[in-house]
Formats: structure tokens, sequence, C-alpha cells
């Protein structure tokens, strides 16, 4: 479904992840770990139109959407969110939602998917997204995203500043997701917690991807149970 | 003072859109158009050269505001493509000493071609009496217009998803552009409304006192010290701060003097930065 051959991003010339090559087929969960600075964010970013990659080329469902605005892949079927979330501080959580269907008109049945998954959104329909917690606010950036009935979505750390409790809530939510059918793509540094969610994963290191293989068989690792896990 | 109160509601509501219609290009990541009563101005100079070829006060209008509404786009494809590709302070300051260069030459070109055009459109029918007051047809035309207005706006941001969508492009581009927002067109957008607004602004003005072709930079001045003190960003705040200013302007002007007045609003915009520094109705950043 996606297909990331050699990418190559960064900022103002310099790159920060070199010849990156990642594939995600459809119905998986993939992660990549990597700890703070390994270019997980730079390379969503380039992937999903919010940075212009310097090489290499980005194939969804073998289209060349290297070029192409995120604006536009939102349309083609990938959602992304952000770990900053970039949520509409002075806008209800309704309109967050009405918002995530754009151009269309919200469809009532997505809606009360993501009211089902996130009761707590349904409660606080008319709450301001500047006025909500940190747990709150992730699930109106999941829910945003699902909006627009996305084939993938890409979540970008979405445990940052969740408490342990929540962040096992919101990969409960994720897991939901996945067997409605959602292909999903995780970057996560509480490596963990994504293991256990995942199918697949992928270690990058210094903007390069050091190791991949299956969940269980990372998890196995002794590279990656000193790094992430640690076990030593 | 009754007199002066209710004059200032008239000229209250009017400050309130013109401050609207600088909020909103200002929401744009700071892009601080200071060529914003210029395109007022020429508006009404459009309106009143067409009334002088013909055309009937209420097509006049339209044109004018047609005409303000195209300057914003032209500004909006040229001048700020090169503000829009920097971020944060760097995007105040060019825009600003673009804009104020573009309010130049408009100036002089103004002053060069026109010296002596001004539009005044008079508004037939007997003045109403409104709490003892009479009240000239003109005033109570132009604040109709001001207050539809406000309304018609109000509307178009709460509840149309293009109003929204105009919102959130304020609020987080980045947010906007994941939901599948063209900032360009959102852009675009908003310059031509902007535009429009100052061209309404403009004609509304010129209903109760003639709008004369070097009244751009004063025009500006007033959307500015409004926007101020009703909060960047903010609709409601600039139809508050638009009357409040409108009741000072006019009750300054007829106890102490016209002189004053203008020293006495930047007194108000100072105050409220030193007191509440996000405006009325302002949101902290």
């Amino acid at each position: 479904m996606l297909e990331v051959r050699s990418l190559s991003a960064g900022y103002q010339g310099n790159d920060v992840v070199h010849d990156v090559s990642i594939h995600v087929e459809e119905g998986e969960a993939v992660m990549i770990i990597g700890s703070n600075g390994a270019g997980k964010t730079t390379l969503f970013r380039a992937m999903c139109g919010l940075l212009r990659s310097s090489s290499g080329e980005v194939l969804f469902s073998g289209e060349d959407v290297s070029r192409m605005p995120a604006q536009k892949l939102v349309r083609r079927g990938i959602g992304f969110v952000p770990a900053e979330r970039h949520l509409f501080p002075r806008m209800t959580v309704q309109e967050h939602l009405a918002l995530g269907a754009y151009p269309k008109r919200p469809d009532p049945e997505t809606r009360s998917i993501v009211f089902e998954l996130f009761p707590r959104l349904g409660e606080r329909r008319r709450q301001r997204a500047g006025t909500m917690s940190g747990g709150e606010q992730q699930m109106l950036a999941v829910g945003r995203a699902l909006m627009s009935r996305p084939r993938l979505l890409v979540l970008d750390e979405p445990t940052t500043g969740l408490a342990p409790k929540l962040a096992h809530e919101a990969y409960e939510a994720l897991g939901v997701l996945r067997r409605q059918g959602l292909t999903l793509l995780v970057a996560e540094q509480q490596v963990p917690l994504a293991m256990a969610f995942s199918d697949r994963g992928y270690v990058l290191e210094n903007g390069v991807i050091e190791l991949e293989g299956g969940s269980q068989e990372l998890a196995d690792d002794p590279r990656v149970r000193r790094a992430y896990l640690g076990v030593t | 003072m009754t007199a002066a109160i209710l004059d200032g509601i008239v000229l209250g509501l009017q400050f309130g859109i013109l401050a609207v219609g600088l909020t909103l290009v200002y929401g744009l990541g700071g892009v601080l158009n200071l060529a914003y009563g210029h395109m007022a101005v020429v508006a009404a100079l459009v309106v009143s050269l067409t009334m002088e070829a013909g055309l009937p006060a209420a097509g006049a209008v339209g044109v004018g505001l047609f005409a303000g509404g195209l300057f914003g786009l032209l500004l909006n494809s040229t001048l700020l493509r090169a503000v829009y590709r920097l971020r944060g302070e760097a995007r105040v300051l060019l825009s600003l000493l673009l804009t104020l260069g573009v309010a130049f030459v408009v100036d002089g070109l103004l002053l060069w071609r026109y010296p002596t055009e001004a539009l005044s459109l008079h508004i037939g029918g007997d003045a109403v009496e409104i709490l003892g007051v009479p009240i000239r047809s003109g005033s109570l035309l132009a604040s109709g217009i001001a207050f539809f207005a406000f309304v018609a706006l109000f509307l178009f941001f709460r509840a149309t998803t293009l109003g929204k969508a105009v919102r959130s492009i304020i609020q987080d581009e980045e947010g906007a552009r994941l939901v599948g927002i063209d900032p360009n067109r959102m852009r675009t957008l908003i310059l031509v409304l902007s535009g429009m607004l100052a061209g309404l602004v403009a004609v509304t003005r010129s209903m109760t006192s003639p709008v004369t072709v070097t009244q751009g930079i004063s025009f500006t001045i007033f959307a500015l010290i409004v926007t101020v003190v009703g909060g960047l960003g903010s609709v409601a705040g600039a139809f508050l701060a638009g009357i409040l200013l409108g009741i000072v302007n006019t009750v300054s002007s007829f106890y102490i003097g016209t002189f004053l007045t203008y020293i006495i609003l930047l007194g108000a915009a100072a105050l409220t930065i030193l007191l509440r520094p996000s405006g009325l109705l302002g949101v902290p950043e």
C-alpha cells in the first residue's frame, strides 16, 4: 500500500534521514522505533507532504506521491496525526470533526465510529481544543484524522506526554481501529507498547534504518533489548 | 451626550468592520497590511469615478467593492508571495515594509492623478428620531449595512464549512493542511474578503462625510487601533472595540476637541496593551 524508496530529507539542505526504504502492506500495523532525534518525525513529515524530500520517492497504492503536498495526500487516503497534534485551539470538538471531513460534509456514520472509540469526545462536543487535557487532545487529533476516512493512518508518537494508563488506552483504541481493517504506521519511543501492538517494525537510528523485522523478532534482538527495552 | 454616543455607535460599527478586514489578514501568521486603508480609498475612488461615468450609485458601489477585492487579490498574488515564504517575526517585518511601500506608491499615484476626487454618497430621506436625537438617514443606512455585514461575517465563520476552514488556517496552518485545506486558496479568499470589507467601510463612511484620496493612512490607523483593543483574530472583539472606540472618538471630539481625538484613541490602545495584552476578546498567545 505504501512504499518509501531511498528517501532522504531534512532542513536547510542538511538531511536528517538518509536513504530510508520502508513499506506497509494493506491491513498491517507497522512501527518505527527510535530514540529522540533519530529522524522519525522528519521521515513522517517528508512522507506526508509537509516537508519536501531531497531525494527518493513515496508510492501510495502504486501512485507516485513524492511531491504531493499534505492537503492533497489526505484526499488520497493518508491520514497523519503529528506528535504536536496541530489542533485548532479555539475550535470545538464538533468543529474539528466537521473540518476533518473537509471539503465534504461530515459523515454521521464515521462520526459515530469516532464517538464510540472515544466516548470522551462525545461528552465534550462543545469544548474547545485549547482547554482539553493532553489525552483528550490526542483523541481529538486521531478523531479528526479518522473523519477523512483514511486507508492508512500514520501516527507520530501518539503517546507523547500521556500518563502510562492513558498511553495504554491510546493503544487499545488503535487496536480497535486495526481490527476494523485500518492500516497503521506508528512511530514510537515507548517501545514495549508499540511492539505488543504491531506486526512488523523498523529501527531508525541517526536517520538510517538499522534493523527491520517482525515485532517478536525485534523484541528478541539483543541490541533492541539493550537500547529500548531496558534489558541488559 | 446621547447624540454623541449614538454618533459614536454609528462610527464604531464601521470601525469594527474595518478592523475585521485587517485582523483576518494579520491572522495569516502575522501579515500586517499597512496598505489596508489604501484599499478602502481606492475602492471609494472607483465608486466615485464609476458614478461620474453615469452608473447608478448601487451599481457603482458593486464595482467599488469588486475593485477592493481585486486590490487584495493582486497583493496576495504578487508581493505577499515573498512574505508567505518567511515565518515568525520576519513575516511581520517584511509584510510591514512591503505594504508600507504599496501605501506610498498608491498615495503618490492618487495625489498625482486624482488630487481633488472625493466620494460622498447622499442618502435621501428625512432624519429619524432615536431617543430624542435626530439621526440622519445616511448614518442610519451606514449603520444598518455595517451591522448586517457583522451578522453575515459571524454566520460565515461559525456556520459554514468554508468559514471554518478560514478560521482553521488562522489557528494552525499545518493542522489545516492535514485535513485537506489548501493554504493558498484560503489566503486568496482572505485577501479578497479583506479588500472588500475595506471598500465597504469606505462606502458607508461616505454616506456621512466625504472620503478623500488622502485618507488611506488614517483608515489603516483606525483599523490598527480597533484591532489592538479588540484582540487579534476576534470578530466579536472587533465589534465590541469598534463601538467602544467609536463612542470614545465622538464623545472626546465633542467635549475635548477633534485635535486630541487621535491621541486619546492611541492612549486607549496603549492602555489595552498594558492591561490586557491580548485585547478585550483576544486569545493569549
